[in-house]
């Protein structure tokens, strides 16, 4: 009898469950077609030949060296730099903004690091080619001061010209995503430090650093996976100067080459997702991590 | 008093060592570029040439009105679809709150070229044959903001006693949501609607790989005729983004002191 009615019960709880979900269908059928959907069916295709049969072949030239491993390397090794530079510099901003830029000032300061942030997209490129390309007023200038950029290897359209780009749109969005984390120091942990005869420095050391660095590494993969997935900047400006794998998916999308694999730009795509996802769940992680913090 | 006197130097030296060096990442190319697109013609003098070269181009019209339309379209799709479900959510459907939080991160985790080569797969191609499919997409990208953009709004406003207050009144759940929600939470509404057009206006990769003309990839092309108006529109799209910004940064500061101030 009393079993009867255990089940009873639960199925009642199953149903609400299942009703209880109803409201949110719109936004589960809206994201499961126009995100999760697209995401499966370039992963199958991935995985299919030539003739349409199931293969790994097309992730073999991921794997071994070539201009597809090249350009991993290449698109890997941009996103860390670009998100070192960021994080750190980015770090420093956000702490001078958040200690002394208060009121309509702060405000401003915020939109203006929204804008930048959000603005690795075409102007972007052009705005660099107009300031540090071979005619640009920046290298302009400093020619007419005696310094010639553009004596040695550098181009803007060069690894190092990307790089420069990127950490445009890089720090800013450091400064946006690390704010809350500074703003969350409370004055009272420095008081009672200082008051327990620390020093600024040993404050820092042993107190402010360990609470910030949670946020600080969560911060910089959020940059890496941004810097990694970035496009339109680096299409308008480097052309394929420099290999990136964003890059070279499109020239394959486009028929600007032709592989003879027919799958080949799909493994690459399913590639940058599993790269995308290894850096965002480190950000997770870090998140979670620093929540510890803001919770007590 | 030294150790008053060492803060004083610490403070200045850290502000002013950061002032030179943002001035020197962020001032410098833009003011470089506004210089540069002041340029007349042969590079004599100045003129306002190159911003009007880009006016009397064929596409231009044609292209910003397409990019406008989608991008209108892609904030009312959003705000559609998202405003019932965030309600919804910190409402009655707490307990799924997690795994519409985590789909709303995937369009940062997934990269947008890989979601458009996904999309080439994946779409009827009743849609693909439409630049319409494309406000879809914007939706998907804006998704992560508009999440974090409502959340924080619906979060600061006593939400079930409104609701509560509303019903007992005798209002419908549409009249709830439409005069009580809506007006409470104006602030992430502005925000999430002027995110949504903002990403939309300038969005590049998914339009450009699914092979549709709008305003930014447009540009491109145009650039590669003339450098100069190509650099001019960047000029102006990049002052038009930090005035579009800048005001909503100020109306959302504004609604939400007010709610500081009725509670």
């Amino acid at each position: 009898m009393e079993e009867v009615v255990d089940s009873r019960s639960v199925r009642r709880l199953k149903t609400n469950r299942w009703t209880g979900a109803l409201p949110l269908l719109p936004f589960f059928a809206f994201t499961g077609f126009f995100l999760l959907w697209p995401v499966i069916a370039v992963t199958i295709r991935s995985l299919k030949g030539n003739k349409n049969e199931w293969t790994l072949a097309n992730y073999r030239p991921i794997i071994h060296s070539g201009p597809y491993f090249h350009a991993f390397v290449t698109s890997i090794k941009l996103s860390l730099v670009t998100s070192v530079i960021g994080a750190f510099i980015g770090a420093l901003f956000a702490y001078v903004v958040v200690k002394y830029a208060h009121g309509k000032f702060g405000a401003v300061l915020d939109s203006v690091s929204a804008v930048f942030a959000n603005s690795g997209g075409v102007p972007l490129a052009f705005m660099f080619v107009a300031a540090f390309g071979v005619e640009g007023i920046v290298t302009t200038v400093l020619k007419s001061l005696g310094w010639d950029i553009y004596a040695g290897h550098f181009t803007i359209f060069s690894f190092t010209g990307v790089v420069m780009v990127y950490s445009f749109f890089q720090i800013p969005l450091m400064v946006l995503v690390f704010k809350p984390a500074i703003s969350g120091l409370r004055k009272e942990w420095s008081e009672a430090s200082i008051n327990l005869g620390a020093t600024h420095f040993t404050y820092w050391r042993r107190v402010a650093i360990p609470i910030l660095l949670p946020s600080f590494i969560g911060a910089f993969f959020l940059l890496f996976a941004g810097g990694f997935s970035a496009y339109a900047t680096a299409r308008a400006l480097t052309v394929g100067t420099v290999p990136l794998v964003p890059i070279i998916i499109g020239t394959l999308v486009d028929g600007n080459v032709i592989s003879d694999q027919a799958n080949l730009g799909d493994a690459l795509a399913v590639g940058m997702i599993v790269v995308a996802t290894v850096a965002m769940s480190g950000y997770i992680w870090a998140q979670r991590a620093a929540a510890k913090w803001r919770n007590q | 008093m030294a150790e008053s006197m060492k803060q004083k130097y610490f403070k200045w030296s850290l502000v002013s060592v950061s002032s030179i060096l943002a001035s020197l990442i962020f001032l410098f190319p833009l003011l470089a570029a506004t210089i540069y697109s002041l340029k007349g013609k042969n590079g004599q003098g100045h003129s306002f040439d190159n911003y009007l070269w880009l006016v009397h181009q064929d596409g231009f019209f044609p292209n910003l009105f397409i990019t406008l339309k989608l991008a209108v379209l892609a904030a009312a799709l959003n705000l559609v679809l998202m405003v019932p479900t965030m309600v919804y959510l910190n409402l009655k459907g707490q307990r799924f709150k997690s795994i519409v939080d985590f789909i709303c991160i995937l369009p940062l985790i997934i990269p947008v070229v890989s979601l458009a080569i996904g999309a080439q797969v994946a779409m009827p191609s009743l849609l693909q044959n439409t630049e319409y499919e494309l406000v879809f997409f914007f939706v998907v990208i804006a998704l992560p903001y508009t999440y974090r953009a409502l959340d924080t709004s619906l979060q600061t406003v006593p939400l079930k006693t409104l609701v509560e207050a509303s019903r007992s009144l005798g209002a419908s759940w549409t009249r709830t949501i439409i005069r009580v929600i809506v007006p409470a939470i104006r602030g992430g509404i502005t925000g999430a609607l002027f995110l949504t057009f903002a990403l939309s206006i300038g969005e590049y990769t998914i339009t450009s790989l699914l092979h549709w003309e709008t305003f930014p990839t447009w540009t491109v092309v145009a650039a590669q005729q003339n450098i100069l108006g190509a650099i001019a529109i960047s000029v102006f799209s990049f002052v038009g983004a930090v005035i579009l910004l800048g005001t909503i940064a100020l109306v959302s500061r504004k609604s939400s002191s007010r709610v500081e101030v009725e509670e």
